[in-house]
This record gives structure tokens, C-alpha cells and sequence, in this order.
């Protein structure tokens, strides 16, 4: 090494750590420079696409089971019953969100698009079964027995008509009737929020929803006489799942 | 010093007549080393929030800012921390060295706070020999260093403190002759004579900085070298995050870590402080001469004008520590004997030439004579 290269190797040095020192100092004294945010006051706005938790809107869900199928980690389970009018009633939606992998294929495939992505990413739990998202308030047997007593008065009430109608020979009635009649009370899953947990992984032993309603606890107690009528609605999974 | 004073307490204090001299004179030392371990804490501990600070502006970060008012609490919370913690001694480990090592190193750091000249009358004893005192006891770290590697009885500690050794003895020579010129153009050792032959009227280039290129030179020379000496990024190779876990003191758990922590921020304030005192003026107020105010308002003064300087070096070593990689050791040592040791010899002869040849004099003061 020559005198030269040394004392270019001294002045390389000096302008290399000028040069780096300029960097830093921008960095330090530029107060925009810093990108932090203070997470939990302040947060970044998730895009308007991005996949957060899945939420299902129970009033338009038609109990389809799409999201069921097409969902590849099967972290969604569905029980649906026929209800007295004929259409599906929902007993539970649960969806697994700690098994979810966030694909949104059940987003893509739901018909009537109950079933939507929100913005929302910060959950924690202290056990997995809490990582459970029920979206049918009541307790599935509740909703089960409701439905199953509703379809057995309108049943009824069909047989009396009929019975009436053979007797006073009014033939035009009887098909319009049953159709009609329990349509009022028939929207079994009341409107609450959707996102109220009962009870989530004790969820067999704590009915805690049908402790506020009566009329449906009755409904449970004197079921099991109709149990023929209600068909489990093909709900895919047997919902083992939801009650680990 | 301190004797004086101890007697010019009594004379004000006629109670006091009846107890013996030397009590009094203790007392005071007492109280003195009490006020410089405080400041010294004080500042290790600021100086550790700052640091953080620092390096998050440097990253685009915030730093710490949960603890108090913009985080400023954060080092007390540190400390307490420290404090609690389990003191772990490793099964193994040399039980007395390894209890011993961690006062070394702060002994060693913290004893140099003696001579630093705070102000005009601040300064805790002006030994006539300053500079060499510093230099001698800060030494007593490479000791410490070592023997906490060894008593650690870990290959990591060994390595770490082997590496320290090396590094420490490497730079000592650098350091030395870097602060001679101060030395030369002085014609003292101590840091009070040295800081008071930067006077003047002549503002800042009354600093030694000024005095000749060549020691202009050579506060650069000095401040790189004893960055090194420091142990610091990045010179950091004794504790090598990254090679060495963290060197010499990986397995120092609680308040024994905490000395070698405010150790090494003991040691960037010494550092600075001597780069101020030899270089840059020390308590020099410019365009004030601090000696003739009242003893108050220039103790003040000097003190804040001292503390600038010396704690914007520190900074300074924080700023460089967050833009430069560690070096490696071949590196460090070539940097040392190839670069530093001849560039500081080369130095010496210059200032001592300039000294024969001028009678003494600087640029600045042949500049002022130019002109009557």
C-alpha cells in the first residue's frame, strides 16, 4: 500500500462517516421522518377489500350452507331447521375465527351476501373456545324447539282447518291459509345484536339466553313429542366444532 | 483544596474551632464525592433516555414515551427495575472476582469524575497531575472488563473481555498522545491550568481547536480514538451483540449489570468532558471572562457553558453509534496501530515544532498581533 492509497483510505473514511452522520442527522431532526404510530390510541384504516372477521348478517342468511362447502378449513358450521312456512330457520352460525384463514371464498360463494368481510383484525382470548363467533344469540335447541312448536301449530291448525273446511266443503281456502298464519311470529332469531356471546364455550351446559324468554323455554320442555317434523337441514359439519 | 476551604469554614464557624481539622476536612470530601456521585447517577441515568431517544429519531421511531411526560421517566423505572432483579450468580462462575469485577469497572469510570473541571471553582480536587490521573485510573476498567470475562467462566464473557483488553491497551497510546498537544501548550497536567491557558478574549478561538492545525487534528484524533476506548458502536466489539451475546457482561444479572452499565456512560462523559477541557475551551464562557465575575454567577456560568459542550459530545457519540456498523477486529486493530498511533505521533511533532518556532503561540494570537 503506498502513501497515496493511505492517505485515500483516511480521506474515504472521513467522507464516508460525514456522509452517513448527514443521513442519520436528517433522519433524527426531521420530526416527519417518523412513521410510528402510537397503536392502540391511533391506528392505519384497513383498505375498504381488506378480510377482516367474518360477519353474517342472520337476517338475510338463508341457511344455504354454501359457506359450509365451500369454506376449505371448515371453520364454519351451520344448523338450520324448516320452519312452518317452509323457509330454513337458523338454530346456530358459528364460525371458528382462530381456525379461519381469512380466503374469503364464503364471502364469494354467499347468495344473498349476509355473509361479508369487516375491517375488524384485533381479537384476543384467553382460551381458543372464545375464538368462537356466534352469530344466533339463543341457544341452537331453543331455536330448534321454537320452530319445531311453531311448525307443529301451524300443522295443526292446518289439520283443523282442513277438518272445517271438509266439513263446511269451503274448498278454495284451504290452500291459502296455512301459508299465512304463522308468518308473524315466525322470524324466530329475535333482531338483537348478532355479535352478543352467550355463553361461548360452555355453550351445552348455560343456556343463558333462553333464561329471558319463557314462552321458548316452555317450548323446549314440551318438544320432544314433534321431534319427527324437524329435519336437521343438512348442516355439513354436525357442528362438533363449535363446542370444543 | 479542600483544606482551605475546611479552614475557612471554621473561621466563619466559630462552633466548629473545637473539632479536629482533618474531621472537618473529611466531612467536606464526604459531601463532595456525595454531590459528583449524584450528578454522575443522574446524568448515567438521563443519558440512558436519551440515548433512546436519539436512536428512535435516528430509525423514524418515537422511543420511549410511556412513562412520564414524553417517557422521560422511563430511566427511573429502568433503575428500579435493575434494582429488583434476581442477582444471579452462575454455579461456576469465580465467586469473589466476579462479585468484584462490576466494581472495578465503575470505580474505574467514575473515579475520573474527580478531576473533571466543572467550572471555575468546580472541580472536586485539581490534582496537578489530572490528565495523567485519568488516563491511569480509567484504566483500572480494562481490569475490571477482564476479570468479569474470567470470572465468568463463560466463553462468550472470555472472549468479550479478552477483546476488551486487546482494544482498551490498543487505544490507551492513541488517546494519550491526542491529549498531549493540550499538555504541551499548557506546559500542565492539570485540567484546570489547561482549561484557564484557552482563555482570553478572543471567544471561541481561544480553544485549543484553534490554537495550530495540528491540534485541530488532533480533538478528532482524540474523540475518535477515545469513542474506541469506550467500548461503544461502533467500537463495541468487546460486547458484539451479535458475535458475542454481549461479551464480558452476559452473565451480570440486576444492579451488577447496572454498573457496567452506567460505567460505560460513566466513560462517555469523561471522555467528552476531557475533549472539552483539553479542546474545545472547557468552562470558558466566550467573550466573558468567568474568572472575574463573583464567584456565583461565574461558578454558574462556567458550569453551563462546560456541560453544553461536554454533554453535546456525548450526544454526538450517541449520533455516531446509531449510523455506523460495528467494525471487526482485524479492523479495530488496524485502525489503531496503522492509522491512529502514527497520525497522533505525527500530530505531537507538529505541535511541539509549531510550539518551538512560534514561542508558543497560535494562529488566532498571531492573527490579534497583525493588528496591534
Amino acid at each position: 500500500m503506498g502513501f497515496k492509497a493511505y492517505l485515500y483510505d483516511i480521506w474515504e473514511a472521513v467522507a464516508t462517516t460525514a456522509k452517513g452522520m448527514r443521513i442519520t442527522a436528517r433522519y433524527g431532526v426531521d420530526p416527519r421522518e417518523t412513521i410510528t404510530l402510537q397503536y392502540p390510541e391511533e391506528r392505519w384504516e384497513p383498505s375498504e377489500r381488506y378480510r377482516g372477521f367474518l360477519h353474517n348478517d342472520i337476517k338475510r342468511c338463508t341457511s344455504c350452507t354454501m359457506c359450509v362447502r365451500v369454506c376449505p378449513v371448515d371453520c364454519i358450521s351451520l344448523e338450520a331447521v324448516r320452519g312452518a312456512d317452509k323457509k330454513m330457520v337458523l338454530a346456530s352460525y358459528d364460525i371458528n375465527i382462530g381456525r379461519c384463514m381469512y380466503c374469503g371464498l364464503c364471502v364469494e360463494v354467499c347468495p344473498p351476501k349476509s355473509l361479508v368481510h369487516t375491517s375488524g383484525y384485533e381479537m384476543a382470548t384467553v382460551s381458543r373456545g372464545e375464538l368462537i363467533l356466534h352469530f344466533v344469540p339463543e341457544d341452537a335447541e331453543t331455536v330448534k324447539g321454537r320452530v319445531a312448536k311453531q311448525v307443529a301449530e301451524a300443522a295443526a291448525k292446518a289439520e283443523a282447518e282442513k277438518a272445517k273446511a271438509e266439513a263446511e266443503k269451503g274448498e278454495a281456502e284451504k290452500a291459502a291459509k296455512p301459508a299465512d298464519a304463522p308468518q308473524a311470529p315466525d322470524p324466530s332469531p329475535p333482531p338483537k345484536p348478532p355479535r352478543e356471546e352467550a355463553a361461548p364455550f360452555i355453550q351445552p351446559a348455560a343456556p343463558a339466553f333462553a333464561a329471558g324468554n319463557p314462552e321458548t323455554a316452555d317450548a323446549a320442555g314440551k318438544k320432544p313429542a314433534k321431534e319427527t317434523e324437524e329435519e336437521p337441514a343438512k348442516a355439513g359439519d354436525e357442528g362438533g366444532e363449535g363446542k370444543e | 483544596m479542600l483544606e482551605s476551604l475546611a479552614i475557612s469554614l471554621v473561621d466563619a464557624v466559630p462552633v466548629l474551632s473545637g473539632v479536629p481539622l482533618w474531621t472537618i476536612t473529611l466531612l467536606i470530601m464526604v459531601v463532595v464525592a456525595a454531590v459528583v456521585l449524584t450528578f454522575a447517577l443522574t446524568y448515567a441515568g438521563l443519558a440512558t433516555y436519551v440515548e433512546r431517544k436519539v436512536a428512535g429519531d435516528i430509525q423514524a421511531r418515537i422511543g420511549p414515551n410511556r412513562v412520564g411526560p414524553v417517557g422521560i421517566l422511563q430511566f427511573l423505572a429502568d433503575g428500579i427495575k435493575l434494582l429488583l432483579k434476581e442477582d444471579i450468580i452462575p454455579a461456576k462462575a469465580d465467586r469473589f472476582l466476579f462479585v468484584l469485577a462490576p466494581y472495578l469497572v465503575f470505580i474505574g469510570s467514575f473515579a475520573a469524575f474527580v478531576v473533571v473541571p466543572f467550572g471555575v471553582g468546580l472541580i472536586a480536587s485539581d490534582l496537578n497531575i489530572g490528565i495523567y490521573y485519568v488516563m491511569a485510573i480509567t484504566s483500572l476498567v480494562v481490569v475490571g472488563v477482564l476479570v468479569a470475562g474470567w470470572a465468568s467462566n463463560n466463553k462468550w464473557a472470555l472472549l468479550g473481555g479478552m477483546r476488551a483488553a486487546a482494544q482498551i491497551v490498543s487505544y490507551e497510546i492513541p488517546v494519550g498522545m491526542a491529549l498531549l498537544p493540550a499538555v504541551l501548550i499548557a506546559g500542565s497536567l492539570s485540567l484546570q491550568d489547561i482549561v484557564r491557558s484557552q482563555g482570553g478574549l478572543f471567544g471561541i478561538f481561544g480553544w485549543n481547536l484553534f490554537h495550530n492545525p495540528f491540534t485541530f487534528f488532533s480533538f478528532f484524533l482524540y474523540y475518535v480514538a477515545a469513542l474506541a476506548e469506550t467500548n461503544r458502536t461502533p467500537f463495541d466489539i468487546p460486547e458484539a451483540e451479535s458475535e458475542l451475546v454481549a461479551g464480558y457482561h452476559v452473565e451480570y444479572s440486576g444492579i451488577r449489570f447496572a454498573f457496567f452499565f452506567l460505567a460505560e456512560y460513566g466513560d462517555m462523559f469523561v471522555v467528552s468532558a476531557l475533549a472539552t477541557a483539553c479542546f474545545l475551551g472547557g468552562w470558558h464562557v466566550p467573550f466573558l471572562n468567568a474568572e472575574a465575575l463573583p464567584a456565583v454567577w461565574g461558578n454558574l456560568f462556567s458550569l453551563g457553558v462546560f456541560l453544553g459542550k461536554a454533554l453535546g459530545l456525548v450526544v454526538v457519540m450517541m449520533w455516531v453509534r446509531w449510523t455506523l456498523p460495528r467494525l471487526r477486529v482485524d479492523q479495530l486493530m488496524r485502525m489503531s496501530w496503522k492509522y491512529l498511533v502514527p497520525l497522533t505521533f505525527f500530530n505531537l511533532l507538529g505541535v511541539s515544532l509549531w510550539l518551538l518556532l512560534f514561542q508558543g503561540r497560535g494562529i488566532p494570537q498571531m492573527i490579534a498581533s497583525l493588528f496591534g
